[in-house]
């Protein structure tokens, strides 16, 4: 391996602190909850999942905490999401897919728009974290 | 210099003097155990503690390592220090009861009884670890060292085996202040402490008790110095400061007149006559061996000792062994008889052994030599006449059991005897020394038949040799015994005088001479030259004679394809006008 | 993995605790069962599992951290980990019967922060603790490590590194308190003899029974200590250094291993590190399990080669260490302390802790406590918080008695001193130390002058043998502790263990042999009255020397409790007990060998200690 200069640990630093920096646990600006109860699965919740953790690669984000939970109590309308940004209410989604996934992302989570038409409703109760 | 106080008193010292130095000037006694002045302090035993005072902090120390400062106030025997000293002596004296110095500083500090577990009342060891200093500091050898922890520790060689680091200078016990390391006593000598092929030994000795002259010399190969450039212990203390580690082996030329060839000999080697069984049987021994054996200044102090250590009963002398013996060399060797009648009178004035003396002719030629045998024969040396054929330890008998066993056959009544003894002594020959063929060859000295030095003429020129100016004395020209040797080397010495004092010497009439102009520079002659006379001189192209060194005896000559060289008054002109001259008539 | 672990996202780290205590209590399998549920639910691209280094809650190992959201599962076994994957890494439902129920409370505390043990710790040297894979450098890098590094080699001259750890206070954690600082500065000045060339040692010898800071830092975060050696050396002119590490520590040593190999392949180690021109490289150096090798002079010598003794200082280190060159050893934790403080800066670190004694130290809580485990706390912290809040208090509602700090030439701290402030100074004062770090709690059962026997045992066993008050000291003390838990103690033997502890203290060579006689004296000092009944009265006040209890039997208790069960009789390994089923049973004081198993399998308390 060639020797590293200086510049490289610093590429290295801010390489690898994009995938470790959620075990520290907090400073993130927004967190996304994929409902993932047995219910969310058989929805398609895994796909969902799969879709914000691609967004979050291919943007390079890395101050957004992907998380996940159990059932919502809505089962009629999973796949579901709760999106939380920082100091703000959180908002749920449903009857999600990929791409409404994908716009949700973009808009609500990077632009702080609430994508009304998919939205089931503001407020509510808070998750655990 | 620093300033301070002990014990109330002021005085000056070097900076770099410890407080026990200091104290010492101060005339304060400070007991120690671990301190020796020529070894790095250890601080370990503890028992010099003194309490130190410095700005205003006091402190206790150890005093044999800690260096002096400006201002010290040093009290030795503060009740701070006493109190440590007295119970590390007295924990000390729980650990080692029997160690002599440590039992006198204890007394002296009022301890009568020490109040802790006693585990060994003979120990004398108290740890203090001068030994290991001494070998690892002084000799360099490093051969011991601590073991174990704790209260088990102790002193070793590495797993307690003997060391091969270990040159058996003793200078452990020496540093040893309570006689717990003692060199093993034998024949009330150290046994580590001896000469050359009978243990290891110092690297400063003198050769032997009788060297000539009696000084004592550095063997490099030993010499710690001279492998790690420590120690230089021997110059520390010698007053006359006479050790010189710069001198060295030097290699001198020197242009000499003459040159007299004392190479003496060499013993004929035992072993090469396996049915001797030297070698295999440790109380066979040779003669040197048993001269060693009888000296004053030898291993035993003179005593006559197997090497059990016990006195021998019976000792057979075996004569001839190598001479007179068509397997290996067929002359006398002229000395072996009468050394061996010595020893029979030597081992019949210290022992009290049986002396069986096995010899195939009695030659006792020299002036007293045949008295001195008629005294043996009254003094109850068994004679026994005839060639020992073996000797082994195969016991047919009780009697036989755990002797040697001397066979032979008893020429004077014709019998075969098994004769059981527990020394033999082999009578060994003469032989040329070592290095005898190279001599030779470097001196163009030719050899007689049994190799030794042949002389010019064994009744006209008995000293010289066929080179001018080469003579022989000695047993390099044949065995001799001393008085005839110390004639031999007065003749030589004549001889070399009668050279200087004439100042010139006598020329061959009759040698060669190269001509200049028929010569080639082939060389074939130089080579041929056994006097070493010719020499090739390469500017000129051509083959030189040194007239000096020509003994005139023509191989050059008859060799020189060209005919360049002549032999004076020879020459090929007149040989053949001479026969001519004989044709004629 | 190392390179998956750069491109690639997850959602969950599970960090699976991978110290020596976890692992030997099987982390590494239930690392192996987590991967293989994974998988079985197709989670592998969304969870990872990386083994990380010592969290400190020994007590409650084997443990899993879940990030985010620092879930803290504790004892699990592998058979709990299809149950743990299906509910919280599919469903993600947190499972409670796997976190940790702190003693006084009823709910158990699913994250980390929350749980009382963790949240009064200050973490710097233990900085990186269950958050990186110590076995990969960019998660170090990634958490600024080396960091420190480029900041000391580019923007700081030497006298500018001395100066910042100067004023931040840290002073040395291997026992002694001396200011590190000025150490570098002494070693800097040092004129080096003999061809130049000055070296730096890591002691990570770490002996004393139940320590083991040193360990976990290195199992957890080997970079860190690289990371300051590597300042140090720049600091004081080094070229060479060592980690002198016990071979008691297999994993430390792979983990420290496989840290050099990988700083020496990005050039963070060996000739022109960082292109920069500076030259330094570190070699381990295996310890032999010598107690003593922990004293920096018998350290040395063992690098050397050498017989692992100490020898008498002046000369310090600093001064002629190893091969006679000027040598700065510190202590692994001093060393791991060392990037932080030049990445935050001096002020910060001297902001923690107390006027004299500044950041922070590890202490590793063993004994007769809730939490045992490695704790980081703030100096000036009080031994009442450590032992309440963090430790969580005595088992089984016992009375705290006292606690012995410093490793086995501490000495013990009393209930009444509960709310010392932990510094190096108040620690000296109360008569223990700082040492590296040890913290023996004991409560109402333990008996001081057995504790203190036991201590002595140690040193005695340890002890070089070098020099006299030491060797022959250590044992002649024990020998009379001996004979006291004994009952055989006379009136003079308090006297002359006394004399004896003093003029050890005074006069042994070495570190190891001054302290040695600390835990007879703060025992003497706060315990004599324990001392006194063992002599005059022949009794235990604490029913631990067994030589000087007495056993006997309530025959009410017996019969009617118990209904003379006979279960004391059975066990009784010298026949002194009498007695038939449903009768009372009696103890024969003549044969009684004072073993104490009918005490101990007594199930109704008929039997009696005196």
């Amino acid at each position: 391996m060639p020797k590293l200069k200086i510049e490289d640990l610093e590429k290295i630093r801010e390489q690898v602190k994009r995938t470790t920096a959620l075990r520290e646990g907090s400073g993130f600006r927004a967190k996304v909850n994929v409902h993932m109860g047995t219910c969310g699965i058989a929805a398609g919740a895994r796909t969902i999942m799969n879709a914000f953790i691609k967004e979050l690669e291919t943007r390079d984000v890395h101050d957004v905490l992907l998380t996940n939970s159990g059932c919502a109590g809505l089962c009629s309308q999973e796949p579901m999401v709760t999106i939380e940004i920082a100091g703000q209410a959180p908002v749920k989604y449903v009857n999600l897919t990929e791409k409404k996934a994908q716009e949700i992302f973009e808009k609500h989570v990077l632009g702080g728009t609430i994508v009304k038409e998919y939205a089931l409703g503001i407020g509510s109760e808070k998750t655990d974290y | 210099m620093v300033n301070l106080t002990i014990d109330g008193k002021q005085i000056q010292v070097e900076e770099s003097a410890t407080i026990l130095q200091a104290a010492k000037k101060a005339e304060a006694k400070i007991p120690t155990l671990c301190y020796h002045p020529v070894v790095e302090p250890y601080a370990a035993c503890r028992v010099c503690m003194v309490e130190v005072s410095l700005k205003g902090k006091a402190d206790l120390v150890t005093s044999c390592n800690t260096k002096v400062q400006e201002g010290m106030d040093v009290q030795t025997n503060s009740e701070r220090a006493l109190r440590a000293r007295r119970l590390n002596v007295e924990m000390l004296l729980a650990r080692a009861p029997a160690a002599e110095p440590l039992r006198q500083i204890a007394k002296e500090l009022g301890i009568k009884k020490t109040r802790f577990a006693v585990k060994d009342p003979e120990e004398k060891c108290i740890l203090c670890g001068l030994c290991v200093r001494a070998c690892e500091q002084i000799v360099g050898a490093s051969a011991i060292s601590f073991i174990e922890r704790g209260t088990e520790r102790k002193v070793s060689t590495p797993f307690g085996e003997p060391s091969e680091a270990c040159i058996g200078c003793t200078a452990c016990a020496y540093f040893c202040p309570t006689g717990a390391i003692t060199c093993e006593d034998k024949y009330g000598r150290k046994v580590i402490h001896e000469e050359m092929y009978l243990g290891p030994t110092t690297a400063i000795r003198v050769p032997s008790r009788q060297a000539v002259p009696m000084v004592p010399f550095i063997d490099k190969e030993a010499c710690i110095h001279f492998k790690t450039g420590e120690c230089k212990i021997c110059a520390k203390v010698c007053d006359r400061e006479a050790v010189n580690y710069e001198m060295d082996d030097t290699l001198r030329d020197l242009e000499v007149g003459s040159i007299i060839l004392a190479s003496g000999f060499k013993p004929f080697d035992a072993r090469r006559i396996p049915a001797y069984g030297y070698g295999r049987f440790p109380n066979i021994i040779t003669a040197m061996e048993f001269e060693r054996l009888v000296n004053a200044s030898g291993p035993t102090g003179g005593k006559v000792l197997m090497a059990n250590g016990e006195e021998p009963k019976a000792v057979g002398i075996i004569h001839c062994v190598g001479s007179r013996d068509e397997n290996y060399n067929a002359y006398c060797s002229r000395v072996c008889c009468m050394y061996s009648l010595k020893f029979a009178h030597l081992l019949g004035e210290k022992t009290k052994a049986t002396i069986y003396d096995f010899y195939v002719d009695m030659r006792c030629f020299g002036k007293g030599y045949e008295e001195f045998y008629h005294r043996l024969l009254k003094e109850g040396t068994k004679f026994i006449r005839g060639r020992v054929s073996e000797i082994n330890d195969l016991a047919l008998t009780e009697k036989e059991e755990g002797k040697l066993i001397i066979r032979v056959e008893d020429t004077l009544i014709g019998t075969v005897r098994r004769i059981p003894v527990d020394m033999a002594i082999l009578a060994v020959g003469l032989e040329p020394s070592v290095d005898h063929n190279q001599l030779a060859k470097k001196f163009n000295i030719s050899c007689s038949q049994d190799t030794f030095f042949l002389e010019r003429h064994p009744k006209l020129a008995p000293v010289s040799s066929f080179t001018d100016g080469i003579f022989l004395a000695g047993t390099c020209q044949g065995p001799k015994d001393i008085p005839d040797t110390v004639a031999q080397a007065g003749a030589a010495v004549s001889e070399a005088l009668a050279l200087a004092d004439a100042g010139k010497v006598e020329l061959e009439p009759i040698t060669a001479e190269i001509d200049d102009e028929l010569c080639s520079g082939c060389q074939i002659c130089v080579g041929l030259c056994p006097f070493t006379s010719i020499t090739y001189d390469k500017d000129k192209g051509i083959s030189v004679i040194n007239d000096a060194l020509c003994k005139g005896c023509g191989t050059c000559v008859a060799a020189c394809p060209s005919g360049a060289s002549q032999q004076k008054h020879f020459r090929d002109a007149q040989i053949f006008a001479e026969i001519e001259g004989i044709l004629l008539v | 993995m190392a390179e998956k672990a750069k491109d690639k996202t997850y959602r969950l780290h599970l960090m699976v605790c991978a110290g020596t205590g976890c692992v030997s209590n099987h982390s590494y399998e239930i690392k192996e069962a987590l991967e293989k549920e994974i998988k079985k639910h197709g989670l592998e691209n969304e969870v990872t599992v990386v083994p990380t280094g010592c969290n400190g809650f020994c007590e409650r190992g084997p443990i899993l951290v879940v990030q985010p959201g620092n879930i803290f599962y504790q004892q699990l076994a592998v058979k709990d980990v299809p149950h743990l994957v299906e509910e919280h890494f599919l469903k993600g439902r947190l499972v409670s019967k796997f976190m940790y129920t702190p003693p006084e409370e009823k709910k158990p505390v699913p994250v980390l922060n929350d749980i009382p043990f963790f949240k009064k710790q200050v973490l710097i040297a233990l900085r990186n603790r269950g958050l990186i894979d110590p076995e990969k450098i960019d998660e170090s890098i990634a958490r600024d490590g080396y960091k420190a590094l480029v900041k000391a080699l580019t923007e700081m001259t030497p006298d500018k590194i001395i100066t910042e750890i100067t004023l931040s206070g840290l002073r040395g954690r291997g026992g002694a308190g001396f200011p590190t600082g000025l150490k570098w500065q002494l070693v800097r000045n040092a004129a080096s003899s003999n061809g130049g060339g000055k070296y730096i040692v890591c002691n990570g010898d770490e002996g004393d029974p139940g320590a083991f800071m040193d360990r976990s830092i290195l199992e957890a975060d080997p970079h860190a200590v690289i990371e300051g050696m590597v300042i140090g050396a720049k600091a004081i002119g080094a070229t060479a250094g060592f980690v002198y590490v016990r071979n008691e520590y297999p994993l430390a040593v792979q983990r420290l291993s496989i840290a050099l190999d990988q700083a020496r392949d990005y050039g963070l180690l060996g000739s022109d590190i960082l292109g920069t021109g500076f030259d330094f490289d570190i070699q381990i150096k295996r310890g032999a399990g010598a107690f003593v090798c922990g004293e920096e002079t018998a350290l040395m010598a063992s690098i050397e080669g050498r017989l692992g003794e100490p020898r008498p200082r002046p000369p310090y280190p600093a001064q002629s260490g190893l091969w006679g060159k000027p040598t700065c050893i510190n202590n692994v934790e001093t060393w791991a302390n060392v990037p932080m403080i030049i990445n935050r800066g001096a002020k910060w670190y001297a902001g923690i802790g107390t006027e004299t004694s500044k950041g922070t130290k590890v202490f590793s809580l063993v004994g007769k406590i809730n939490n045992t485990g490695l704790v980081e706390v703030p100096m000036g912290i009080s031994l009442r918080e450590i032992i309440y809040d963090i430790g969580g208090g005595i088992p089984g509602g016992k009375a705290f008695k006292a606690v012995q700090t410093g490793g086995p030439s501490g000495g013990c701290i009393p209930r009444e001193k509960i709310d010392l402030p932990i510094d190096y100074e108040s620690l000296t004062e109360a008569g223990s130390m700082m040492g590296s770090g040890g913290m023996v709690i004991m409560d109402q059962d333990t008996c001081m002058v057995d504790i203190a026997r036991y201590f002595l045992s140690f040193t005695h066993e340890e002890s070089c043998g070098k020099c006299t008050p030491c060797r022959e000291g250590t044992k002649a003390m024990l020998d009379i502790l001996t004979r006291i838990t004994a009952g055989k103690g006379t009136e003079e033997d308090i006297g002359l263990l006394q004399d004896l502890a003093l003029s050890i203290k005074d006069s042994a060579l070495c570190g190891l042999g001054k302290t040695a006689p600390n835990p007879v004296l703060t025992t003497l000092r706060y315990f004599r009255d324990e001392y006194e009944a063992h002599i005059r009265t022949k009794k235990c006040p604490a029913h631990v020397c067994r030589q000087l209890n007495i056993y006997t039997i309530n025959p009410e208790t017996c019969v009617k409790v118990g209904r003379g069960c006979d279960v004391c009789r059975r066990n009784c390994a010298s026949d002194a007990i009498t007695g038939q089923k449903n009768e009372a049973h009696v103890i024969d004081r003549a044969k009684c060998i004072k073993c104490g198993v009918c005490f101990d399998v007594c199930n109704f308390g008929a039997v009696k200690v005196d």
